[in-house]
C-alpha cells in the first residue's frame, strides 16, 4: 500500500513546474516568507503554484524529511528542491534563476 | 525568545570558527535574520549551507525559540572577513 501523502507530492510536483509548500494560499498567504516567495516568483511571470500545508502536520513532516530541510516554506522546480528564498535570492545573484525557469518552461 | 548568544553558541558547537551576525527582525526574539561565515561552508552548495546552520539550531528550532529565520552563510573568503 503505496503512502498517500507520498503519492500526493508526486502528483503535485508533476503538476507544477514551480511549486511553493507554504504557510496559506497565494491569494492570502499567512507567513511573511511564504509572501516572500510568492512575490519572487511573480517576477518572473511563470505559471507556479502554492499548496498550503499550514494544518497539515503528517504532510509537512513527509516533506522536511524527503527534503532534509525543516523549514517552510519549500521550494521545488521541475521537480528538483530549491530551499526557499535564501537559497533563491542567492541564485538570483548570480544571474541562475532564470536559465533555470527558461529550462523548466522550455524557453 | 532566545538571546543572540545561546544561538551563537549553538551555531559555534557545530562550526566552531563560525563569525556571526544576528538582527531580531520583529523585536520579539524569535523571528531572526542570521548571518555565519565559516570554513565549514567551503565546497558546501547553499542548500547544505542553511541545512549545516539549521542542524546546529536544530533544538531552539524545535522547541520553538527560534519561530523563523533568514539565513545568510559564507566562507571567509567571501565574505573577505577573519573568521576568528
Amino acid at each position: 500500500m503505496g503512502n498517500p501523502i507520498e503519492d500526493e507530492v508526486k502528483r503535485e510536483l508533476e503538476q507544477h513546474k514551480i511549486l511553493i509548500y507554504g504557510k496559506g494560499t497565494k491569494a492570502a498567504p499567512r507567513c511573511g516568507f511564504t509572501l516572500e516567495t510568492v512575490q519572487f516568483f511573480a517576477k518572473y511571470g511563470q505559471p507556479f503554484e502554492v499548496v498550503d500545508v499550514l494544518e497539515n502536520m503528517p504532510k509537512r513532516e513527509y516533506l522536511s524529511k524527503m527534503t532534509n530541510w525543516p523549514t517552510l516554506p519549500k521550494v521545488f522546480i521541475n521537480g528538483q528542491f530549491y530551499g526557499d528564498t535564501d537559497v533563491l535570492d542567492e541564485m538570483e545573484r548570480k544571474g541562475e534563476v532564470k536559465p533555470l525557469l527558461d529550462a523548466a518552461f522550455g524557453g | 525568545m532566545i538571546s543572540n548568544e545561546a544561538i551563537e553558541s549553538c551555531l559555534r558547537a557545530t562550526m566552531p570558527d563560525a563569525v556571526v551576525s544576528i538582527t531580531d527582525r520583529t523585536g520579539t526574539r524569535d523571528h531572526f535574520s542570521i548571518r555565519v561565515v565559516s570554513v565549514a561552508f567551503q565546497d558546501k552548495n547553499l542548500l547544505d549551507r542553511n541545512r549545516l546552520i539549521y542542524h546546529a539550531l536544530r533544538e531552539p528550532m524545535a522547541d520553538g525559540r527560534i519561530h523563523a529565520m533568514e539565513l545568510k552563510a559564507h566562507t571567509p573568503d567571501e565574505a573577505g572577513v577573519a573568521s576568528n
